[in-house]
């Protein structure tokens, strides 16, 4: 179901965790809220489940207010229809995975063959139908979580929201629950509210992400929008740009980088003249190495001070200028050692100057909520 | 996999639209009116607190402002007169007398002493069980923390038994074998040995922790950079204790302040008095209340003064043992000193908790009832006089009373801080830290001092309370609040809270989340904070001192008042009784202890 979020606030006395957001949620649509720890994901999410009550604002889930300050409504969690998984998972350690998963029916007070009926469903769906019987505190952290989402699942609930539910699991089990996760919500055409601050997570999950700094939603895209055109410095830097250098323009046009003498070209959008605080943000995969410059522009001569194996590539400090350049090369034939001089090539099309921070809120403009 | 298109940005507008119509049509209600329902919705929200913190009044607050009032009115409220006379500052008059200023010279000399030698005692056992290779290790931790359960009251029976200038058991074998009669436990070397040996578990149980915990990296770094073990020990071991050992002091020096009982029961025989017993002196005979609150006033002050200061300390101690995870420290190698240091836990042992359990059953059961010599303790036994105080009317009744106290208070207490530690922790009430301060408030507040201003808060509300258990079970309920909180509030703590809210998301109302989910999984810890609060009323005397009548009295009141009336056989065979009780409660508490251990490293 539609989730519409307008004006929504959240102030711990001084302190505001959700400044005025607007966000509209599409039926079955799969969002993912993004940031670091402390820009108000979690405190969103946990405001559209009704564990935390907003300060201003309004929320309607499907046609339902759940939540309204001026009218003083305040659905209780239990009210909403709304499925959680918590970032502990909190399962029930006193419980099988059958009475986990069977809670919210019990409650519904269905008759034992239908509950039993969903739960396995469920449990099959997640893949623990062996495990019905098992205490659920004799569990693995990936059983825990598939508990965790058939307890959820099974309540068919109208939204979804997943807090950081791969954060706890290893690296591999959490590529193959990512990909596991997907498939449920695209089968079950589950309206998903999913917060991380991963963007590998976010990428691979999301129909659109939004972005937050600071209780605000500062870009809202699809991931591959997301991934190719940030709109500053500072998301470009958080979605794992790792050259962000500061740069002033010229008057032809190019750029010049604040701490050493070298011009900086860029075929993409450039920022409004007259933009203060530019960065220029550049992939280390789209830098090239090479033993001889070339010619035309961004090429710059430098000295390879670092050089570490990572497998299927090689990445390398370079030092140009006073500037340290972060280089991730493909393992090839022609590799270079610490001390050799190396010319760094980019294209223009891979050089993006934005802004350090956008101040302007993405979700006014994507929104587009009439106040 | 096939991959839905996300919503279009058209439908989005149509969406946004028809919510801007909908608001439209909807036109929001008057303001006025707004607020005054979130103001009521605000109030609901209190409700459980609220209610919380009137409780907390009549149990805490109350008592200590009529306390103050005392100290500085003419007069004290009595049965249907709740007149408190006109101001004064006269009351205070009396601190300055010779015997208030003895008393309060005593109670410093006597804390100070206590304090000290509960911190060698403790903290010397505390290290060697925790930190070296002495062996016994397992009976030498049992050792340092078993004396707990003998009450200080029991204790000071026995060793008046053991150690009485003219017929002590002691006295007597050591002047049999031609070494004099040079003990004397009735001085203030009896009474601070008395009190250093009862409340050692306590420094014990706070430095043990610390000494267990204690990094071994932090030690570790140590000995890489080349400090011997010596060296080691000097440098980082000890400052790394220091703030949990001052912590320990402090902690005891405040509780040996405030006791009655040993202060009493050696005290008064040598005519040294402390401020308890002076409270209690100018409350019982010939009483002068008025006085006593002021005296009250000016005990509870010091204990404040020292609490805030052992807070302080204690919160450092929080910062640096917190770190302390990982590899265990390797013991110290104690080489020839190993069985020294085992002796010295068997000696505390034997002092705090065999010779006194001995003097008491043989007291108990000795056919001579008047010892004149060492070995006519041994003419003969019998059970006869264990069996008639348990045939006793008076016993008995005390025996029910006692039970049906602590069985009261330890039930109300931890429902009262199980509701005090959710309001705190699981729910936004602004009221939450408040009432968790005044729940721990008690421990800044002697004993002696709370229960006096529960008597005075009792006589003048026209509930008919005193006079009955009711009030003792109040009284019981307040001087054990910061135990039942903490206990409660620390189980409740390790338990994530989204366990609770998880039920919620999947439709269960509040109260059943808790009912379903909560309570279950406190179990352990509700009801190991229901044997401690059951041990502690059992134990409980200093509060109930001005409460009880003849109706009321219970085993701690009934040994109390045998001893004083000099039938020492009979108040050690109570004595050997009230002890069997408490162990029991003892016991159990330890093994749910033990069990909730092992059920949480099977849940991990």
């Amino acid at each position: 179901m539609k989730i519409t979020i307008e004006n929504l606030q959240l102030r711990y006395g001084k302190f505001t965790a959700i400044d005025d957001m607007q966000l509209e949620i599409g039926d079955r649509e799969s969002v993912v809220l993004l940031g670091k720890s402390g820009c108000g994901k979690t405190s969103t999410m946990r405001c559209i489940a009704g564990l935390e009550e907003p300060t201003a604002g309004r929320i309607t889930i499907g046609d339902t207010v759940v939540f309204d300050a001026e009218k003083g409504i305040n659905l209780p969690p239990n009210k909403r229809n709304v499925g959680m998984v918590f970032q502990s998972y909190a399962v029930w350690p006193h419980m099988t995975v059958f009475q986990n998963v069977a809670y919210s029916l019990k409650l519904q007070k269905l008759p034992k063959d239908e509950i039993k009926t969903r739960v396995m469903e469920t449990l099959e769906l997640v893949g623990l139908e062996a495990f019905a019987e098992r205490g659920a505190s004799l569990l693995s952290g990936g059983q825990m979580q598939r508990v965790a989402l058939a307890r959820s699942l099974v309540m068919r609930p109208s939204v979804l929201l997943l807090d950081e539910p791969l954060s706890n699991l290893d690296a591999r089990l959490r590529d193959r629950l990512r990909i596991e996760l997907r498939e449920i919500q695209l089968e079950m055409g589950l309206t998903t509210v999913y917060v991380t601050h991963d963007q590998q997570e976010a990428f691979a999950l999301a129909d659109r992400i939004a972005l937050m700094q600071d209780g605000i939603i500062v870009q809202m895209d699809k991931p591959t929008a997301m991934y190719n055109e940030p709109v500053s410095a500072s998301i470009a830097h958080f979605l794992g740009v790792s050259n962000v250098l500061p740069v002033t323009a010229s008057a032809d046009g190019d750029y010049t980088l604040t701490d050493a003498p070298l011009t900086v070209t860029t075929s993409q959008t450039r920022p409004a003249p007259g933009a203060q605080d530019l960065k220029a943000c550049i992939r280390s995969e789209d830098l090239k190495l090479a033993r001889a410059g070339v010619a035309g522009a961004n090429s710059w001569e430098g000295v390879v001070r670092v050089a570490s194996f990572q497998g299927s590539s090689i990445r390398y400090a370079v030092e140009v200028g006073d500037v340290a350049l972060d280089v991730v090369a493909p393992k090839g034939s022609d590799d270079f050692v610490v001390g050799d001089t190396a010319w760094v090539t980019v294209s223009p099309a891979a050089v993006q100057v934005l802004p350090e921070a956008v101040t302007k809120r993405a979700d006014l403009t994507v929104g587009a909520v009439a106040a | 996999m096939t991959y839905t298109l996300p919503p279009s940005e058209q439908q989005d507008e149509q969406s946004t639209r028809a919510v801007a119509t909908s608001r439209g049509v909807e036109s929001p209600a008057p303001k006025s009116r707004n607020r005054g329902r979130i103001a009521l919705k605000n109030l609901r929200r209190e409700i459980p607190s609220s209610v919380l913190a009137i409780m907390f009044i009549f149990l805490i607050v109350l008592p200590m402002i009529f306390i103050i009032i005392a100290a500085f009115s003419t007069a004290v409220p009595r049965p249907g007169n709740p007149d408190v006379g006109t101001f004064t500052w006269e009351n205070f008059a009396i601190l300055g007398t010779d015997r208030g200023v003895q008393s309060i010279i005593n109670s410093m000399i006597i804390g100070t002493g206590a304090g000290l030698l509960s911190l060698i005692i403790g903290a010397l056992l505390a290290f060697i069980a925790a930190r070296t290779d002495a062996p016994w290790k397992r009976f030498i931790y049992i050792a340092g923390i078993a004396p707990m359960f003998l009450p200080a009251l029991v204790g000071a029976l026995a060793w008046s038994i053991l150690a009485s200038p003219t017929s002590g058991h002691l006295t007597l074998f050591l002047r049999d074998i031609g070494l004099g009669g040079g003990i004397n436990i009735y001085s203030y070397g009896g009474i601070i040995f008395v009190l250093g040996l009862y409340y050692a578990p306590y420094t014990f149980m706070l430095t043990y922790s610390s000494f267990a915990m204690m990094n071994a990296d932090l030690e570790e770094a140590a000995s890489v950079h080349g400090a011997g073990l010596r060296k080691l020990f000097g440098s980082v071991t000890l400052p790394l204790a220091v703030p949990a050992l001052a912590g320990a002091a402090i902690l005891s020096f405040t509780l040996a302040m405030e006791n009655f009982p040993v202060n009493a029961i050696l005290g008064n025989p040598a005519g040294i008095e402390t401020l308890p017993t002076y409270i209690y002196g100018l409350m019982v005979g010939d009483p002068q209340p008025n006085a006593a609150a002021a005296i009250a006033i000016a005990l509870t002050a010091a204990v404040v003064i020292v609490t805030v200061v052992q807070q302080r300390v204690v919160n450092r101690k929080r910062f640096t043992t917190l770190t302390g995870k990982g590899n265990r420290p390797r013991p110290v190698p104690l080489r020839g000193l190993r069985w020294v240091a085992t002796g010295f836990a068997v000696l505390y042992f034997t002092l705090s908790v065999g010779m006194p359990m001995i003097a008491l059953v043989l007291t108990a059961t000795s056919k001579n009832v008047y010892i004149n010599r060492f070995m006519d303790l041994f003419e003969g036994f019998s059970f006869d006089r264990i069996a008639q105080a348990i045939g006793q009317s008076d016993f008995r009744e005390s025996m029910t009373n006692s039970i049906i106290m602590a069985i009261a208070a330890a039930v109300v207490g931890t429902l009262i801080a199980f509701l005090a530690s959710y309001v705190r922790y699981r729910s936004t009430s602004r009221l939450g830290q408040l009432l968790e301060q005044i729940a721990m408030s008690p421990l800044a507040i002697p004993q002696v001092v709370l229960g006096m201003g529960i008597l005075w808060v009792w006589l003048s509300l026209p509930f008919p309370v005193y006079g009955t258990i009711a009030l003792l079970v109040i009284a019981t309920l307040a001087v054990n609040m910061p135990q039942g909180y903490r206990s409660i509030s620390s189980s409740m703590l390790q338990l994530d809270g989204d366990l609770e809210n998880s039920a919620v998301m999947l439709g269960a109302g509040r109260m059943r989340a808790v009912r379903n989910i909560t309570i279950p999984l406190m179990r352990t810890g509700i009801v190991s904070t229901l044997l401690l609060l059951l041990m502690l009323g059992l134990r409980e005397m200093s509060a109930i001192l001005f409460l009880y009548t003849s109706d009321t009295r219970v085993l701690s009141i009934l040994v109390f008042h045998s001893f004083e009336n000099g039938s020492i056989s009979y108040s050690a065979a109570i004595s050997l009784v009230f002890v069997l009780l408490i162990a029991v409660v003892a016991i159990a508490t330890q093994v749910i202890g033990i069990r909730e251990r092992k059920f949480k490293d099977a849940s991990l």
